[in-house]
């Protein structure tokens, strides 16, 4: 065999070279590098923040973001510490900060947290820069404001999506215990998703190599401690061919026969407690459970980028058109993952096992990187090939949107009547707010602005009494425990987009501290 | 401007000065649409929540430093913690109160001071050492108890502390609990009241199992990196250092389990043991960031908040938060358990094999999911079964291992199960099959 010298290598390096301790870095790092690994750490390393206002929300989510090593924060804040602000936001000294500028006040507590993070104030207004300067925006991987004033958030929100070169942006809302944020971003592509559903097995099509070494058993003469050794996936790989060569090629199909399928695996047992064949019965469902494309990623293919493929394309497209083209050839599939889960055998039988699962993994994915017409790193097609079940591309709104398409509204009042009554109630506070800054708005003035929104005919559901008397209650309150529950909720989300790892949530996020719930709406 | 100036610690620093809790009053100077009629709006809440209300934090750890300084900053003023660990390097990337600078030294003394200095006017007492050290009189100060622990086993201790400490003639021993936890992206925050409300114990079935890998896999058939890692630290650590203890904060120590680890492996050509797993295994790490923690520890501050004011409904009863995919959380009630060994009443009822010895009960015990004792001690109401300790009492019942259940227990009988590290006891009612 060609390939046994270089995998004989493969197994030497793979178990020789011995790491030294992890350095200081690894070692702070430790317990989040074990959820987005090296790539996702070297992502929030190289981007940087603009975070608009040092409200004490707006601290508490960049505190969830320095801590963790984003590259650099910058907060756009001309305002002046208020005696409020000294009582609510932990990253101001109290009352020694009062009348210091609340950017300066705020970066300079933030950046103790982390030496490897870069933080700047900056004093301007938004406004100005709007004016003057809109592409400085770009020099940023994601905006976030909180409880931004209505006209220039429609301004900024504009500006952002106006051109897929500006960054996504966050915009979070708060009044007493209510909240919601909403992260508008025009697209959003994972390979690393952490999906739970594991890749197929392929126990239902085997490669070449699984298939002979499973007929190549002789189940009834073997040794009886080797018996209780052959793993599940090798049991049912040849219980199926045995099967199939009795039913013209069939797998089980009706209840009965896999019933009858499953009942056959047990009486292969040569000992009444051989546990792998107990697993194999459980696992028979996967001798029916077809090895093909999944409509998810299937429906990826018909993205019009992959048509207008070109050099420049992202190399995620490219990517996508070789995964494309890899499932319209035998046996038109996703590539086979290199990951055998652990199931009942010994080390040789499962040793053995996995090295096949890992010899044809290498060679599918050298006919998959032969289809790439671009180059591209090789951690990044392992990486592929390793999630390719579960790719996504999210499809983003403006913000806002949602807010002008009454149908969906509506829809969603009665689907989820308390999400969106508190989603219309914070609309309608910060629309009130940014006519008439200075008077607090009554529950009637609350009702008339939503039911305009929303349609005269339509009927409010009794849960937006809760939320709007909350708003009239505290309509400019920012409670530390909400701020710290904001800044938690946002910083996990971004950096979700960050390092392009796990699915951040897509549409309005809407929270109700009093009750205690989450939910989202408007995707 | 009128800033009012009081003396903590000797040191004069300006408190409570005008609008420092601007925020905070809207809501305690009026009620919403979901707020108990009990509450008392205006400076009697405040004059509670600000000079009176005792608060205890259990950890001042990730979920602890944020637990601090939100409830700081909430205007509670009398805040203790307990505290039994030192700060570790890898704790920096979320325990925000510490530095580079505190590593080795005490959470609690840290955490307490930072908080004092930031947060102008609060008392913030530490305590370092284990909450097992402080008995009835030291929780029964309290207003309410926060819980930010990655321990089952403190958990499952103070959550019957406290639900024994319930005196029904008496409203102010009952201590709420509200309990946090977090393991990466995912996290839950409860209340507990305790023998109102389902407690820590009532959902104990809810854990997940703890991974055990058969020493018989580990000695003779490895096919995973872990397989290795625990042959390493199970078998080679005692055959080899004899007495020496493992330390599993000794990096020198798992640098040891690595290599030793890494050679099995490399025998059996099994793949993947590296230095970071080897950790994560014989640690048993739990993943953990800032920002899940944040959430958990705002939620529970919140509800502390809610339940000390009466400014709002608070949470019946339990959040869970699942950040993987999207934003998921479920808030539901979770039942008590009829048969719940601390805030239950009833025995609970098992039926075992009438061919059953003691030995194999004990197994059952350690293993049931909703009962989960370590060392097990077992009596019938007039005489001992088998106790782990003292030494001279194990030695007397040991015999008793090998006998059958039903030698021992009519059909009907009870058995009545403690263990030294619970404050509890488990009342079995056996039945034979
Ligand atoms: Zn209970």
């Amino acid at each position: 065999m060609t390939g046994s010298s270089h995998e004989f290598q493969d197994i030497e390096e793979a178990t020789t070279a011995l790491q030294s301790q992890p350095d200081n870095k690894t070692r702070r790092y430790d317990r989040q590098l074990r959820l987005w690994a090296a790539s996702g750490q070297s992502a929030l390393e190289s981007s940087r923040i603009l975070v608009i206002s040092a409200s004490a929300t707006s601290s508490s989510v960049l505190k969830n973001l320095v801590l963790p090593g984003i590259g650099h924060f910058t907060i756009l804040d001309h305002a002046s510490v208020s005696h409020s602000d000294a009582g609510n936001n932990f990253f101001l000294e109290g009352f020694k900060s009062i009348g210091k500028s609340r950017a300066e006040e705020a970066v300079r507590l933030l950046s103790e947290l982390n030496d490897g993070v870069e933080g700047k104030a900056d004093t301007r207004t938004l406004e100005s820069i709007l004016d003057t300067q809109p592409e400085w925006f770009a020099t940023f991987t994601l905006v976030i404001t909180h409880n931004l004033e209505q006209t220039i958030l429609e301004k900024l929100s504009s500006l952002l999506w106006s051109d897929d070169t500006y960054p996504p942006l966050a915009v979070i809302r708060s009044a007493g215990f209510l909240a919601e944020f909403f992260i508008q971003f025009h697209e959003h592509n994972i390979i690393e998703s952490h999906s739970e559903t594991s890749p197929s097995l392929r126990i239902d099509k085997p490669f070449p190599a699984l298939l002979e070494h499973a007929l190549s058993l002789d189940l009834s003469s073997m040794d009886p401690t080797e018996h209780g050794h052959i793993p599940y996936v090798t049991i049912l790989v040849r219980a199926l061919e045995d099967w199939k060569k009795k039913h013209d090629g069939n797998p089980p199909k009706s209840y009965a026969e896999k019933k009858e399928f499953k009942q056959g695996i047990l009486a292969l047992k040569v000992k009444y407690d051989e546990e792998n064949f107990d697993e194999a019965e459980a696992q028979a469902y996967r001798c029916w459970s077809e090895t093909k494309v999944p409509s998810e990623i299937s429906a990826l293919f018909s993205d019009p980028r992959l048509a207008s493929l070109g050099p420049t394309s992202p190399p995620f497209f490219h990517l996508l058109a070789a995964l494309r083209d890899f499932t319209l050839l035998p046996p038109y599939a996703l590539p086979l993952s290199p990951t055998l889960p652990d199931m009942k055998s010994d080390t040789n039988n499962y040793i053995h096992l996995q090295r096949l699962y890992k010899t044809q993994a290498e060679e599918e994915k050298r006919v998959f990187k032969s289809l790439l017409t671009v180059p591209i790193e090789d951690s990044l097609v392992d990486s592929l090939v390793k999630n390719a079940h579960a790719l996504q591309i999210m499809q983003g709104k403006k913000w806002g949107t949602f807010d002008s398409e009454k149908s969906a509204l509506v829809n969603s009042l009665s689907v989820s009547p308390k999400e969106t009554s508190t989603h219309l109630a914070l609309s309608a506070l910060f629309t009130l707010l940014s006519r008439q800054p200075d008077i607090p708005p009554t529950e009637e003035a609350l009702r008339t602005e939503i039911q305009s929104v929303i349609g005269q005919g339509v009927e409010l559901p009794e849960q937006l009494d809760d939320a709007l008397g909350e708003i009239v209650r505290a309509p400019t309150a920012e409670l530390p425990n909400v701020a710290a529950f904001l800044g938690g909720m946002v910083a996990q989300e971004v950096i979700k987009i960050i390092t392009k790892q796990y699915v951040p949530a897509n549409g309005y996020c809407v929270i109700d501290l009093i009750e205690t719930w989450t939910g989202v709406i408007g995707n | 401007m009128a800033a009012a100036v009081v003396s903590t610690n000797g040191v004069a620093t300006p408190s409570d000065w005008q609008d420092r809790y601007h925020h905070i009053d809207q809501i305690l100077d009026r009620p919403g649409p979901r707020t108990d009629p009990s509450f008392l709006a205006g400076d009697e809440v405040k004059d509670f929540l600000r000079n009176s209300c005792k608060i205890l934090v259990i950890g001042a750890g990730g979920l602890g430093c944020e637990i601090l300084a939100n409830l700081a900053l909430s205007g509670f003023k009398d805040i203790h913690v307990i505290d039994m660990d030192t700060i570790d390097i890898s704790n920096l990337n979320r325990q925000f109160l510490f530095r580079p600078a505190d590593v080795g030294k005490a959470k609690a003394i840290v955490a307490a001071e930072f908080v004092m200095n930031r947060v102008p006017g609060v008392k913030v007492t530490p305590y370092y050492g284990k909450i097992q050290d402080k008995d009835d009189d030291y929780y029964v100060q309290f207003n309410l108890v926060i819980c930010g622990l990655d321990s089952v086993e403190a958990r499952r201790w103070i959550n019957a502390t406290l639900v024994n400490l319930v005196d029904p003639e008496n409203p102010e021993s009952l201590k709420p609990l509200i309990d946090g936890g977090t393991e990466g992206f995912k996290g839950q925050a409860r209340v507990i009241l305790p023998t109102v409300s389902s407690c820590y114990e009532c959902s104990l079935d809810m854990l997940n199992k703890p991974t055990a890998f058969p020493i018989c896999t580990i000695a003779n058939t490895p096919r995973l990196p872990e397989h290795c890692i625990e042959w390493a630290s199970v078998l080679e650590w005692p055959r080899v250092h004899a007495d020496k203890k493992l330390d599993t904060d000794d990096p020198e120590h798992i640098s040891w389990l690595y290599t030793i680890a890494a050679a099995r492996a490399k025998e059996f050509k099994i793949e993947g043991v590296t230095w970071s797993l080897t950790q994560g295994v014989v640690k048993n790490v739990i993943p953990a960031i800032a920002s899940t923690n944040a959430i958990i520890a705002a939620s529970c501050c919140n509800e502390a908040f809610k339940i000390a004011t009466s400014s709002a409904a608070y949470l019946n009863n339990y959040f869970m938060l699942i950040g993987t995919e999207g934003v998921y959380s479920y808030t539901f009630e979770h039942e008590k358990r009829d048969h719940c060994p601390v805030c239950g009443n009833e025995s609970l009822e098992i039926s075992i094999n009438r061919e059953w010895t003691v030995e194999r009960l004990i197994e059952m015990l350690v293993e049931k999911q909703d009962i989960q004792i370590k060392k097990p001690s077992l009596s019938t109401p007039d005489k001992p079964i088998y106790f782990q300790s003292p030494p001279q009492l194990e030695e007397a019942t040991r015999p008793n291992l090998e006998k059958k259940v039903a030698d021992l227990v009519a059909d009907g009988g009870e058995i009545t199960v403690t263990a030294t590290t619970l404050p509890f006891n488990l009342s079995l009612r056996i039945t034979y099959t």
